[in-house]
């Protein structure tokens, strides 16, 4: 049996898992309806307890959306920040954190860095299966957003051709990412530092040009404004790594004129050759890491985060799935006198027992069709959030997870929904025709 | 279906405590008969109706109508038998006040065998329209008089062509015109289906359309009469 479950295509596993999730609640369904035809009873029962019915769906709502979101919502976060990682092959730096290098070169959070130096630049730039080497040298602002040095083989190994400009060609040119605030043609003097911390006054008398503007990546380079290395190095007052009167751009780099860069993108010419790179540079003075390693122990945790929550938001809808059953308990007794009355003129046990589960079905299934929407739109409002606050482009989605979630949590609560219609049953007729 | 007799013997319906509510040694009711049921409050006329119908269980005797004593039927089984034998019409209507006229009258049609529900329909149109409803069959229940809801009622107890209707105080919520409409409607229905009627009342005129007239006090018959 397992083997046959392994040999199906992962698709098919879903829409089984599916199948087999909400098959309990289908079955229970078609067993307690065969033959009956209780919806406009029910249908006159929804109407005449609206509010109260609309509570109830509200309750199971929430309690659904927030298990569907959770779910959509860490998916999103997960695959919006390993596309933003996926240009970035092997990171080079000083050694230190790499989860530190990996938030501050991938997705330009602000730290304080040891430099590799330019001899070490010199070293890797120059080794065997070395397709570029490009610096990033951050530490620069303006108007809030990063000024990164890099070099133009890092612009058009990002974001591809530029749909507008060209590439900067001297220390004072730019190129801003998609969504920066400068457009072509645009001079600007960055800020030394990041935040309120920052000195607006520090590099005047310097300006760069924006002379073109990257397509959009999905990483938060769309919002910063790339220049030449050099520039950054020339604007803090130090050598460009080049002879002085060099007014030229990119490496070859001299190693004693280079002044150091925080971290080093490496792409080698072959794709198995990073991991030759990576055994290469990790040493004493060096540290070599994929940032997709990293950010894959990241999930991991983050799985386990998830894993937790998922216990809570299904705790969750325990909790609030009793409380329905509660609440269609003393909903019974609220229709109790209806009841009575259809077995008074002549209405079998199992139909009235119908009328009671169908009643319960038609708040789940509402409110379990309602969660599902609502955790989508809630998803990609955070989405949007989380997007707007770290330019890390976050989209939820539905996938198979929440429709397993939700085919199971109906699934169970309609077979919970048994209960109330066996309650149901079970009072004295003549009492509740009287009350 | 033919109209069965209705033979009471030995019944006695006690309450939790083993207070006596009703005892009755014997009472025939001959099949096409409309008898009216009168007594004061707590004389156990209601309580009399309901065993006849089922839906009280008797500590003693038998409830024979026809050939088949309902008192030993199961629950399910006496269900069958209110749907298939008895139209109930209660004091207070008992409507749906969610569904229209004709869903209540029809409302029989929900749990009935599949064959049997296109004729409850029907049947359910026609008494609305016999009864003077004939146009409001799609309006909802809640718009209609007092009179009219307890037309509706009766419709409904009619609709599956019961050979026998029982009444609980069916003219009591109305006024005097509308309790006679009401009264002139069920005596011609007895009178002219060969159905069986008993129903509980106090009013006097109700009682005096009807061919028979029990009287009962602390749960026992204490005057038996015919027009």
């Amino acid at each position: 049996m397992p083997d046959l479950w392994a040999s199906l295509s992962p698709i098919m596993q879903d829409i089984l898992l599916a199948l087999l999730l909400i098959a309990p609640g289908l079955v229970t369904g078609a067993v307690v309806l065969r033959g009956l035809r209780p919806l406009p009873l029910v249908g006159a029962m929804l109407r005449r307890f609206f509010w109260v019915n609309l509570l109830f769906v509200g309750l199971i709502t929430v309690s659904v959306g927030i298990g569907v979101g959770l779910l959509a919502q860490e998916r999103g976060l997960r695959q919006g920040t390993a596309r933003a990682a996926e240009k970035f092959d092997l990171i080079v730096a000083a050694p230190g954190s790499e989860v530190t290098a990996m938030l501050a070169a991938v997705y330009l959070q602000t730290s304080d860095m040891a430099l590799v130096t330019g001899a070490q630049y010199a070293e890797f730039a120059q080794a065997e299966g070395v397709a570029f080497a490009a610096p990033i040298a951050f530490g620069d602002s303006y108007l809030g957003v990063p000024v990164v040095g890099t070099t133009t083989d890092f612009v058009t190994h990002l974001a591809g051709p530029l749909p507008s400009g060209r590439p900067f060609a001297t220390p004072t040119e730019a190129v801003a990412g998609a969504y920066a605030p400068v457009a072509v043609g645009d001079s600007f003097t960055p800020a030394h530092g990041h935040g309120p911390a920052s000195e607006d006054d520090a590099h005047s008398g310097f300006a760069y040009t924006v002379t073109g503007v990257m397509a959009p990546t999905g990483s938060p380079w769309d919002r910063a404004i790339l220049v030449p290395v050099e520039g950054v190095w020339a604007v803090h007052g130090l050598s460009t790594g080049h002879p002085p009167g060099d007014t030229r751009i990119g490496p070859p780099f001299v190693p004693e004129l280079m002044p150091g860069t925080p971290a080093v993108l490496v792409r080698a010419t072959e794709l198995w050759g990073n991991y030759a790179l990576k055994s290469q540079f990790t040493r004493a003075d060096l540290m070599a890491f994929f940032p997709g390693t990293v950010l894959s122990q990241l999930h991991g945790l983050m799985r386990d985060v998830r894993s937790a929550m998922s216990v809570m938001a299904v705790l969750t809808q325990v909790l609030v799935t009793l409380s329905v059953l509660v609440g269609l308990v003393i909903l019974v007794r609220l229709i109790a006198r209806s009841l009575a009355l259809l077995r008074a003129v002549g209405a079998p046990l199992r139909f009235v027992f119908a009328v009671v589960w169908a009643y319960s079905a038609a708040l789940i299934v509402s409110g379990a069709g309602l969660g599902l929407a609502f955790g989508w739109v809630a998803a990609r409002g955070i989405s949007a959030l989380v997007t707007a606050r770290t330019d890390v482009l976050v989209t939820a989605s539905l996938s198979w997870p929440e429709a397993h979630l939700v085919a199971g949590f109906v699934s169970l609560t309609l077979l919970l929904a048994l209960l109330p219609g066996w309650l149901a049953v079970r009072r004295p007729l003549l009492s509740d025709l009287r009350n | 279906m033919a109209t069965p007799a209705l033979q009471v013997s030995g019944l006695r319906v006690t309450s939790r405590e083993g207070r006596v509510l009703l005892d009755v040694p014997a009472l025939e009711v001959p099949a096409g008969q409309s008898v009216a049921l009168r007594g004061a409050s707590g004389a156990g006329k209601s309580t009399l109706l309901h065993v006849l119908s089922g839906l009280v269980r008797p500590a003693a005797g038998q409830v024979i109508w026809g050939v088949q004593d309902i008192a030993t039927l199961s629950e399910d089984a006496r269900a069958r038998f209110r749907r298939v034998t008895l139209g109930l019409i209660f004091q207070d209507c008992h409507l749906f006040e969610e569904l229209s006229a004709l869903g209540n009258a029809a409302l029989a049609s929900a749990f009935a065998p599949a064959p049997d529900r296109p004729a409850i329909r029907q049947a359910a149109g026609h008494w609305l329209a016999a009864l003077g409803l004939g146009s409001s069959g799609p309006r909802k229940v809640d718009s209609h008089s007092g009179g009219e809801r307890q037309r509706i009622a009766v419709a409904r107890a009619l609709a599956a062509n019961p050979p026998v209707i029982l009444a609980d105080e069916p003219t009591a919520a109305l006024d005097r015109v509308n309790a006679d409409a009401l009264g002139a409607d069920l005596a011609q229905l007895a009178a002219t289906g060969g159905r069986t009627l008993i129903t509980v009342t106090h009013d006097a005129q109700l009682a005096g359309r009807m061919a028979r007239q029990i009287t009962m006090a602390d749960g026992r018959i204490v005057e038996d009469s015919h027009a």
